[in-house]
Formats: structure tokens, sequence, C-alpha cells
């Protein structure tokens, strides 16, 4: 294992553990994001590409999309709240 | 001419389309009034009156200067829950320091059955890449779970999600009347109109050299539902149901399931009875080579990629 | 390794240490600065201009291939794809942030 990949792997707990502790539920869901990118490249270095590609693609693009319109749905974004 | 077929009552199709259709029900006789359930709303001040009595309630349940019971009860939950924690990445961080290093060579996992996929994988699947080889020829039944578990996903998000098609265009109406809708916009239409074609053909490279290069049917459908969940968001709902409604979706993924079953049960019953089967292996490295893997590819491909636009377009709007 | 290969690993070098240097840029203005467009204007010039500085040094040095055919295609999607993000990003906060005012003057978006 490379030194970029133990980066990369304390990036990854960082981003676990703030996900669990940030006070607003899209940051969280950003974070969450992020660590789906780190993950997908820890894949490419642990020599598995399909992987990769799948978590990109499922993870960091389509799950955060469905989490999005959640939140917008049951109207858990930040700027409906002020206005209510 | 089916048209024709249908029109005449009394007979069984007739009886069968209505059927399928939930205008008719064979198990109840005579006919029923169907009545869309009407939408209970509370008077605003019954609402105000139960808001207020909860939350005296409330105020008084959780009030910790007087009730000595929450307060014990809140210290004791702060406590057990850091103690529990602890226990459980001790019991976790044991439990890595007992796991063999990554790479050695006499670890468990490199045993008789990995040995064989990569010794023998290219010959016997014809595919160049194992990983691909290895999930939908050796293991293609988990496969096929994993595609049942993705339709019948889809299933119950229509079920819980899915409008009639009224309040969808009333819907529709409202969206296209404001001004600062995603689809209004001219700048992100002519992005999407150059991107779409790139991510569609993308994906569908992903799906067609699932075999030869990284990638396959799960990789490839998501980037393709990716791809149309852009179109529908900058071109609006109703230019892709022109295209992409409730029956291409009802179609494409049934059939897509049907074949994957079809030509995984003919290798798993040529397999299992050790009979010859008949699909070529094919030069491997080609496109049209390794027997089965390039068409269950695509039907994968197209199950996830419907998967994908599905659950947006139901989570968004609720309809195709 | 002829005179013509350092001339092409020098410029490559240059590209690629370019393209850094505007990341480090784009991330300090992302962290700094307090406004929304500020922050999206940042983050919009390291997704486009130094991305593809850095593609492009190299490309410089692997040479013409399939691969740089297919590094030109990334550069070519974020070209597309980053601005009209940040376009979107753009019209949401100003159609949508009362305090805008603050940090524009009146008549650009009055009009």
């Amino acid at each position: 294992m490379s030194t970029i990949a133990y980066i990369l792997m304390f990036a990854l707990i960082a981003c676990a553990i703030s996900v669990s502790f940030s006070k607003n539920l899209l940051n969280s869901i950003l974070i969450y994001m992020g660590f789906s990118l780190i993950m997908s490249v820890i894949w490419i270095i642990l020599e598995s590409p399909d992987l990769a590609i799948t978590e990109a693609a499922v993870g960091a693009g389509i799950t955060s999309l469905l989490f999005f319109i959640t939140l917008k749905n049951i109207r858990a974004m930040k700027g409906d709240e002020e206005n209510e | 001419m089916s048209k024709l077929r249908f029109s005449k009552r009394d007979t069984k199709d007739f009886s069968l389309k209505e059927w399928m259709d939930g205008t008719d029900d064979p198990m109840i006789t005579g006919d029923i009034e169907m009545k869309p359930q009407r939408v209970h709303k509370d008077d605003f001040q019954t609402v105000m009156k139960h808001m207020r009595d909860y939350e005296k309630v409330e105020r008084h349940l959780y009030d910790s200067d007087k009730n000595m019971g929450v307060r014990i009860f809140n210290k004791l939950y702060k406590v057990s829950s850091v103690i529990f924690t602890i226990l459980l990445i001790g019991v976790m961080l044991y439990v890595v320091s007992y796991l063999p290093p990554v790479g050695n060579a006499s670890n468990p996992d490199n045993n008789i059955v990995a040995q064989r996929y990569i010794e023998n994988g290219l010959q016997e699947t014809g595919a160049v890449n194992i990983v691909s080889g290895m999930i939908l020829t050796y293991r293609a039944f988990d496969t096929f779970g994993e595609t049942n578990v993705l339709f019948i996903a889809t299933c119950c998000v229509m079920i819980m999600l899915m409008l009639d098609e009224k309040t969808l265009k009333e819907q529709e109406e409202q969206v296209q009347n404001t001004k600062y809708a995603p689809m209004n916009d001219p700048i992100l239409r002519f992005a999407a109109r150059i991107l779409c074609p790139v991510i569609f053909i993308f994906g569908i490279y992903i799906i067609l050299n699932g075999h030869i290069s990284p990638g396959g049917g799960f990789s490839g459908g998501a980037i393709l539902g990716a791809g149309m969940c852009l179109y529908a968001n900058a071109m609006g709902f109703t230019r892709t149901a022109k295209w992409f409604n409730e029956n291409v979706y009802k179609v494409a993924k049934i059939t897509a399931l049907c074949m994957y079953g079809l030509i995984g049960s003919y290798f798993y019953i040529t397999g299992a009875n050790g009979i010859e089967n008949h699909i070529p292996l094919g030069i491997p490295g080609h496109i049209l080579s390794s027997g089965i893997i390039l068409p269950i590819n695509i039907a994968v491909g197209i199950e996830v990629a419907c998967t994908m636009y599905a659950f947006y377009a139901l989570f968004r709007r609720g309809g195709l | 390794m002829g005179i013509l290969d350092y001339i092409r690993y020098f410029f490559a070098i240059l590209l690629i240490s370019s393209g850094l240097i505007l990341f480090i840029i784009e991330i300090y203005g992302v962290f700094r600065f307090s406004f929304v467009l500020n922050r999206m204007h940042a983050a919009a010039i390291g997704d486009t201009l130094a991305l593809s500085l850095c593609l492009g040094g190299l490309m410089l040095i692997t040479g013409f291939s399939y691969t740089t055919a297919k590094f030109l295609l990334v550069v070519f999607f974020l070209w597309i794809s980053s601005p009209a993000a940040s376009h979107l990003i753009a019209k949401f906060e100003v159609t949508t942030n009362e305090n805008v005012t603050k940090h524009l003057r009146k008549e650009e978006i009055g009009k």
C-alpha cells in the first residue's frame, strides 16, 4: 500500500465521522458524496476499476440525487426552514 | 386486430384485459363504484389545540428539574452510550488484529476456487475481464438475485409514490408555468443537448465492452440512468415521456429480466447436468465473444438504467 | 532522449505546475470567500482551467495515443458541464437569496 492510499483512508474515516456530526442535512449529503469519490479512488488503487466506475456513478451520482429530492420533498432544506 | 377481439364483452380475452387494467375484479360480483380517497384535512383550530396539548404534556414529562427519573435516565443514557461505543470499537479492533495481512500467499481467500477461476476462466468463459466472467457465468445465479432485487425495489417505490394521471398533468402545468424551473433554462438545454448523446454512448460502450474492459451491466446501466436523469431535468418530463413512458418502461424491464432468466436457466441446466451447451465462446477479445456474458450484460444494463430513471422520476414527481 | 523530448517535458512540467498552482488558488478561494457567487467563481476556475492544464500536460508526456483521445473527451465534457452547473447555481442563488443586494450592485440584477 502506498502513502497516498493511507492518506485517502484517513480522509475516508474523517468523512464518515463528520457525516454524523454535521448539523445540516444538506452538508451531510455533500460529505457523503465526497466519501463516495474517495472510495472510488481507493478502488482504483486496489486494482478493481469495475467497482470504481459503479461507485462513482451510483454512490456519488444517483444516491445523492435521490437524497436531494427526498430532502426537497420533506422540506428539510435550509432555505425552506427559514421561510416558514 | 387485437382491438376488435377485445371489444366483445363476455369473452375470456376481454375479462383478462379488464382484470389486467384493473377496471374489473372477477372476485367481486356486481358493479362497484370506485371513488378516490378523500384527503383528510383537520380544522386549523383543532390542530393548534392538539399541538398545545402535546407541548404541555412534553414539557411536563421532560422537565428535568422536577422529574428525578428523567434526570437519572439522561445521565445513564449518555454514560451507557459512550461505554457501548467504546466496547464496540474495542471488539472490532480485536477482530481486525486477527485478520491476515493483505496480499499474503497463505491467506484463506487464495483457495482452490480462486485458483480455478484464474487458471481456467479464460478457456471456460471466454471473457478477458476475469471479474465479468466470474460474476456472469460461475456466479450468474447471484447476479440474477441482484437483478430481481432491483425489480422488486422499483415495484415497491411505484406502489408507494405513483400518482394518477390527472394529478400528474396538473403538476406538470404548474412546473411549466414557473419561470425558475431548470427545464426553462436555455443554457442547461444547450449543455444537455451536447452532453446527453456523449453520456449515452459512453454507457452503451461500457455495457457492450463488459467482457473485454472493466465495466459491465451495472456500471453502464447506472451511467445510462444518470444521462436519462439529466435529459429529464433539462428537457422536462413531457418531452422525455415521448420516448420513455410507462409502457416502454414496463416492456423493457420485464423483457430484460425474462431474457436474463431464460439465458441463465439454459446455462444452469446444461451446466448442472454436464450437457454441452451450444453457445459459441468465440475468440477472446472480440466484441461478439464469450458466450452468454454479452446478452446478460445487455439485460442487466437495461434493468439498471430503467431502475435508476424510475427512482428519479418517481421521487421527483410521482410518475414516469 | 533527444532535445525534442527535453522541450516536450519542459512544456509538460510548465503546464502541470501552473495547473496545480491554480488548484491551490481555487481551494484557497473556496474556503476563504464569504459570498456564494465568489466561491462559485473560484470553484469554476479549478474545474475548467486548472484541470484542463493538468490534463494537457499529461497528454504531452504520454504522446498521442488512444488514452490521449479519452483525455480530450474528459476536457470537452468538463468544459461544457461545469459552466452549466455554475450557471444554475448562480441563477438559483440570485433568485432565492434575499440579501443578494448586499454583495451586488443593484442595477446589475435589476435590469
